[in-house]
């Protein structure tokens, strides 16, 4: 479960400070799904910067499972995110000289899995995305769908308990979005994972449980049913 | 086996610069290695100069103090020849005695620029505490000069002396002296019960240009000996050309005119261990305290010519020519890693988010310059090989120089002022240049290999301990 306590981010610029993030106070139970929507440049990335440990609150505490994100080393949040959290990104973020099997397997380097262990389950997990046949290739050699695919093969494989998807549909076209919205939703229901994705699409914020809208900072969490277009989005001064 | 894939592929995905970056380390480190060998064989040639004048095994060597020279106008000591140029033309002048030298050979069998030491010192040098042994030995000048008709007439020429090198030996300690460097390649060499006879043993190179062989006879100040043996001395040195028992050397030699019976003018001392050199050194300069104690080292300083001038070319301008090659190369190297770094930070911010922590980052992108680095250094190491070959190829021969001393003195009392000289007999011989790999320089080629790809890998490392994950993935590919 995550517990957010008046989390701030401030960014310095130009002399000044801009707050990517302001006051957020935010409860995500276990095994829930919460879509954040919000125009560019409201504060979604660094939210989901903050959830993963990629980055620290300027002020505030983020606890995940009761451990304070804030407080923990650099190393033990590194180790967190090695054991529990998997990220999937619009640009997918695969290593190019390493094949699709190659880069699930990245993701186990950290936990110092054997090698005929990582090989099992890189299998599994290349298998679970429809990618058993396409293991050896390289990104390069891949669609968009293809690689996605893979990107969330290598988030599943350390069997995480938060999943953090930052637009993963956002370079890929109608179809295949759907694809791979259908590939998390089947991996949320299945593995009862913690799934937070970013996205601008309506219809795919939709499918989630409750949507948070960012807006200059501010998010304000609504039911799934009162996801809008980023264009008509809450202005986010109410608070969930 | 993860590690290793990943470096491959990284390191194939540039290979441009990886190659690039290779060569300009294996460009710097060929460099050194060259130089190194050059180095190497120019020690080694200075080495076999030495070793033929002084023998191997010989340590340290003592040369007696150079006698004054005869000034003009000066009584000669009892027994030496003079010759002088008057109004009554060139004359030779023995005990007061003189007579015509128009058109006379002069032969002399001379001490050269070498003062006598007594025999008795030897034996007093090798009882000295660090003394392994000792023996002495007579490094003679046989000198003939043949007065022309018209010398000391005006627009007269001078005459020019013909000499060759005659090392006495003592036959009872033939592992000491310059005779023990030399192979035997016709006939023997001397033996201890040659102590009185006219025996002589001859030096290869002399032997081929005056046409004798073993069972020849060369001439020594009129008297004839058999030659019983050719031995051929380490190439490049400048040995004796004639070697004799020791005490026909004393009966026959002489140091400014007085005899040289019972006398020596060289000691050759073998120390009981190298680290000894320096203390029997001193020692050896406390009981002899008027003559010329040396080592091998400060020997070699006494030797002139290109050798010697290769010599100070290898070491100085050679070696900072390698190590700023080096330099470039390292930064290059550096340069480039931390470029190729920079362009990859967003797959390093990725591995972040997937856990990896710094330091396994760190340790990959080390990897990969390591492999560049022992790429630079095998090819460095080659190229170092090629340029050693060429050397050893292409060089001309280097000369080495060393001055002695005839102990002749010619004096002019013609009209004007007097003058005088003093012929020496310098030995000149080519010394082939080549270059030798050691193992010291391949060492040091595997060392630098790792040194500049450590070095190139820590500064793309510094940029990766200093990435922040949510910066690096902010970054547009």
């Amino acid at each position: 479960m995550y517990q957010l306590t008046d989390v701030t981010k401030l960014y310095a610029k130009g002399g000044g400070t801009i707050p990517a993030v302001r006051d957020l106070t935010l409860v995500i139970e276990d095994g829930e799904w919460l879509a954040v929507q919000g125009r560019t440049g409201h504060g979604k990335s660094t939210l989901l910067n903050l959830l993963g440990g990629l980055d620290r609150p300027t002020s505030g505490t983020i606890e995940l499972d009761g451990k304070d994100l804030s407080r923990l080393r650099e190393g033990q949040v590194t180790r967190l995110r090695a054991e529990s959290i998997g990220f999937i990104f619009q640009t997918f973020n695969l290593v190019p000289t390493l094949s699709a099997a190659e880069n699930v397997e990245a993701a186990l380097i950290p936990l110092r899995a054997g090698a005929a262990e990582r090989r099992r389950r890189v299998d599994a997990a290349l298998d679970w995305v429809g990618l058993g046949d396409r293991s050896r290739h390289l990104p390069g050699e891949m669609s968009g769908g293809q690689q996605q695919r893979a990107a969330i093969a290598r988030a599943l494989v350390k069997e995480p308990k938060v999943l953090l998807a930052d637009e993963p549909t956002g370079n890929l076209d109608e179809d295949t979005r759907d694809e791979i919205i259908g590939l998390l939703e089947r991996l949320w229901r299945e593995r009862g994972l913690t799934l937070i994705l970013v996205t601008h699409d309506t219809a795919i914020a939709r499918r989630a449980q409750r949507v948070g809208v960012m807006s200059k900072g501010l998010l304000s969490v609504h039911p799934a049913a009162w996801a809008v277009s980023h264009d008509g989005a809450m202005t986010g001064d109410e608070k969930c | 086996m993860f590690f290793f894939t990943y470096l491959r592929r990284e390191l194939r995905r540039r290979i441009r610069q990886a190659i690039f970056i290779a060569l300009g380390l294996a460009l710097g480190i060929g460099l050194v290695v060259t130089v190194t060998a050059a180095s190497a064989g120019v020690k080694k040639a200075q080495s076999d100069v030495l070793k033929s004048l002084y023998g191997v095994g010989t340590d340290i060597t003592v040369t007696g103090a150079a006698p004054k020279p005869i000034s003009p106008g000066s009584t000669p000591p009892k027994g030496a020849q003079t010759f002088q140029v008057g109004p009554g033309g060139a004359q030779v002048c023995t005990n007061g005695k003189c007579h015509n030298a128009a058109g006379q050979k002069i032969d002399h069998l001379d001490s050269g620029s070498y003062g006598p030491i007594s025999q008795s010192e030897v034996a007093a040098v090798s009882r000295l505490k660090g003394v392994k042994a000792a023996a002495g030995g007579l490094a003679l000048s046989d000198t003939s000069i043949t007065i022309p008709k018209k010398f000391g007439q005006p627009g007269a020429p001078l005459p020019t002396p013909n000499s060759f090198n005659v090392q006495g030996v003592d036959t009872s300690q033939l592992s000491l002296g310059p005779l023990s460097a030399g192979t035997v390649t016709s006939g023997r060499s001397l033996t201890s019960a040659d102590a009185h006879a006219n025996v002589a043993v001859v030096d290869s190179g002399y032997a081929r240009s005056s046409k004798l062989k073993a069972g020849s006879t060369v001439k020594i100040v009129g008297h004839s000996f058999k030659v019983v043996g050719i031995v051929a001395q380490p190439q490049g040195g400048s040995p004796p050309q004639v070697y004799i028992p020791l005490a026909r050397a004393q009966a026959l030699g002489k140091a400014g005119g007085k005899s040289l019976k019972n006398d020596v003018n060289t000691i050759y001392v073998k120390a009981g261990s190298a680290a000894s050199i320096p203390a029997v050194q001193t020692e050896i300069k406390n009981l002899l305290p008027g003559d010329t104690v040396t080592t091998a080292s400060s020997l070699a300083s006494q030797v002139t010519g290109s050798l010697s001038s290769t010599a100070k070319l290898a070491n100085d301008l050679g070696r900072w020519l390698s190590v700023l090659v080096l330099i470039a190369a390292f930064a290059v190297a550096s340069l480039l890693t931390m470029a190729a770094v920079s362009r990859r930070v967003r797959e390093f911010g990725t591995l972040k988010a997937l856990g990896w922590r710094s330091r396994r980052i760190i340790a990959q992108v080390m990897g990969e310059s390591l492999a560049i680095g022992i790429a630079g250094g095998v090819a460095g190491v080659a190229l170092g090989f090629a340029g050693a070959a060429i050397i050893t190829a292409a060089a001309p021969p280097l000369s080495a120089t060393i001055a002695t001393g005839t102990g002749q003195r010619v004096v002019s009392a013609g009209g004007g002022a007097a003058r005088s000289f003093s012929p020496t007999a310098a030995h000149t011989v080519a010394v082939p240049m080549s270059a030798t790999v050691t193992a010291a320089a391949i060492a040091a080629a595997v060392v630098l290999a790792l040194v500049g790809g450590l070095l190139a890998g820590s500064f793309g490392s510094w940029r990766i301990a200093r990435l922040r994950p949510a910066d690096a993935l902010s970054r547009v590919a």
